[in-house]
């Protein structure tokens, strides 16, 4: 039986916030009239996090408990959840009740305008404002202009998703915060809305910008994969472009010269060659790439037919 | 998760011995030593002999080996040609139906009595290793064995100390989630403890026919070096490899950089013609090295992220859903069928 909205739950050393946050789902969520499940992913907690969800889980049959053996970080948590939930709706939270629950309605009838994507934006954020807001200001301008995605607030984990669309997103690595950057190769409708934020009750913060290289690097791979993915040979044979270009002046020059003097350079006949071999380097791991891009399974056209809508029919399609 | 036989009750233990080249010569002496150990123990167990690749050597033991007094269900799997340990291992947990496997090795690597430790361990943790302790050997081999325990642990940050030792025991679950090939077998633990099992070092007493066999060739020396490199791999950059490739062929391209820029100053500023300068091949190489890197770590990435649905990068250890309790507000729906 589907259901329609699955609420996944990613828990780290959350002892405490549990049953509250239990709590605060079903108040905001039964008012709604849907039918939904809640998935609590236990990302390998140190503490009692594990036993208490479980005690939830044996109390309410719509609490669904994934447990991991060791702690992956946020974004298996994440997949894992999201691949064990059977709604049509995902929405996702976080376990240390800074997000409202009370927001998700509100979530819900923004999917149902049509968008696949609705991300909550924290805009009155109650944290610390040099380690946290500032930073996470700057990172958030730079995925925006990187990606094409102009989302105010990528960090922010209170989102809803079409089940149809993100169970298809690749999800891996730290990659929860580009999720909406991620989707975007499938052209989803997404929209923003203003959510409630909370200081934190319990414990202290686990997951965090805490390296920014890799958040760049994350955003690099993102970029390239998620707008390349699908003509990895263009990608190459453009990135290939400037050195074919130094080889060709390199070699040109060594033919004028040796024309002219009857001398020749070896340095910058090297060099030619050198750059002319990376060219055919580079044109070579394109077509891997195609290969590669063909044995997968993350297809363009599959993505199309997730969000497309039918703008016009007549005639005998139904 | 592989195909195998399923737990069944019936049998708490699967003893696993994987024949490889390396073989004790009165392979039934070994093979009685265990089974004195596994009765001792109190317990159901089978034993499952793999031989890898054709034995023609052992045919005789075999034969006898099936045909001695049938104390416990043995059972012996020939493979086709070489396949390597690890290989041999999973061929021979596919039929393992104890709901804890032990791996012993196929010669006299610790006494047989010592099994019995090895199991009771997994009342602490999901994988037992030996260790064999005290240990008799000269001291070049003990070098060689710290060389590449210390080059181990620098990579995945972890000290063992004789993954030499076959003579291991594991829940069932360990295998079970673990895909082995080639000649893993050895860093099985190392694998495990990545899935999040726990491990364990348990010291055991070396066999007093164990010896070190004379020197290694070099190919064996080459081929651990490439094991290290592919746990390395396995461990710390198999789900990013860009994070590695894009380092290390960023880091080469600027250097190439920079050594093209003093170049080209030279030039400009100072007139001294390209011509003459061995510097600028060494540069634009460096500079082509990077790209190639970075092609190849963005390569790395489009795999995984093609691929990412079927190679998940965590493992989950349950899933607990309460069925619904009969609630009494809710009329059970009566299904028909017209």
């Amino acid at each position: 039986m589907p259901l329609d909205l699955s609420i996944v739950v990613p828990l780290f050393n959350e002892e405490e916030s549990v049953r509250p946050l239990h709590a605060a789902i079903v108040a905001g969520v039964e008012p709604l009239a849907v039918s939904f499940e809640i998935v609590l992913v236990d990302d390998g907690s140190r503490d009692g996090t594990a036993r208490v969800a479980d005690e939830i889980a044996r109390a309410d049959p719509r609490v669904c408990l994934v447990k991991f053996r060791r702690n992956y970080g946020q974004t298996p948590a994440m997949a894992a959840g999201i691949a064990e939930a059977r709604g049509e709706i995902i929405v996702t939270m976080d376990g240390d009740l800074q997000n409202d629950p009370a927001d998700i309605g509100r979530l819900l009838g923004k999917i149902d305008e049509g968008n696949d994507i609705v991300v909550g934006w924290r805009h009155r954020r109650q944290d610390k404002l040099w380690t946290r807001k500032v930073p996470s200001r700057i990172a958030n301008a730079l995925i925006a202009r990187v990606t094409g995605v102009p989302i105010r607030d990528n960090g922010c984990s209170l989102k809803a998703y079409r089940a149809s669309l993100i169970k298809r997103i690749p999800l891996y690595s730290e990659m929860h915060r580009f999720i909406p950057a991620m989707a975007s190769i499938a052209g989803p409708r997404i929209a923003e809305i203003r959510v409630r934020h909370h200081a934190r009750a319990f414990g202290h913060s686990k997951y965090g910008l805490s390296r920014i290289y890799k958040v760049l690097l994350d955003l690099m791979v993102i970029k390239t994969v998620a707008s390349f993915t699908a003509r990895p040979m263009l990608w190459f044979a453009m990135l290939s472009l400037p050195m074919l270009a130094i080889a060709g002046l390199a070699l040109g020059w060594t033919c004028f010269n040796f024309a002219a003097t009857g001398k020749i350079s070896l340095s910058i006949a090297g060099t030619g060659v050198i750059f002319l071999t990376s060219t055919v380097m580079l044109l070579a791991a394109g077509a891997f790439g195609e290969l590669i891009y063909e044995l997968g399974d993350v297809r363009e056209h599959q993505f199309s037919a997730l969000t497309q809508r039918l703008l016009l029919a007549s005639g005998r399609h139904p | 998760m592989k195909e195998s036989a399923g737990a069944d009750a019936t049998v708490e233990i699967s003893a696993i011995i994987p024949v490889g080249k390396r073989h004790a010569t009165d392979l039934l002496a070994l093979y009685a030593e265990y089974e004195s150990a596994l009765d001792a123990l109190g317990v159901t167990y089978e034993v499952i002999v793999v031989l890898d690749g054709p034995r023609p050597e052992l045919a005789a033991d075999v034969q006898r080996l099936l045909g001695s007094g049938a104390r416990a269900s043995i059972a012996v799997i020939g493979l086709t040609r070489r396949f390597g340990e690890a290989t041999a291992l999973v061929a021979g947990f596919q039929r393992a139906r104890g709901r804890t496997i032990v791996t012993l090795p196929a010669y006299h690597q610790i006494r047989g009595g010592e099994i019995g430790k090895l199991v009771r361990a997994l009342g602490v943790v999901d994988l037992a290793i030996g260790r064999r302790w005290p240990r008799v050997g000269g001291r070049f081999e003990a070098l060689r064995r710290n060389l590449f325990h210390h080059m181990l642990a620098s990579v995945t940050g972890q000290r063992l100390h004789d993954l030499g030792c076959g003579a291991r025991a594991m829940k069932r679950r360990v295998l079970e989630e673990i895909t082995l090939y080639g000649d893993q077998h050895r860093f099985l633990p190392v694998l495990a403890s990545r899935n999040g099992f726990k491990i364990m070092e348990i010291e055991v007493q070396q066999s007093p026919l164990d010896r070190y066999e004379g020197g290694y060739e070099l190919r064996e020396y080459v081929r651990r070096a490439l094991d290290i490199c592919t746990v390395f791999f396995l461990v710390r950059f198999t789900k990013k490899p860009l994070r590695f490739f894009g380092m290390v062929g960023v880091s080469t391209f600027l250097v190439g950089a920079v050594l093209v820029a003093g170049l080209a100053i030279d030039r400009l500023a100072f007139g001294h013609p390209l011509a003459d300068r061995p510097a600028l091949l060494l540069s634009s190489l460096l500079v082509v090295l990077g790209m190639q890197l970075f092609a190849l770590g963005l390569l790395g990435e489009l795999v995984i992220f093609t691929h990412a649905r079927e190679i998940k990068d965590y493992q989950i250890e349950e899933v607990v859903r309460y069925p619904a309790q009969k609630l009494p507000e809710e009329p059970r729906a009566v299904e028909r069928t017209l």
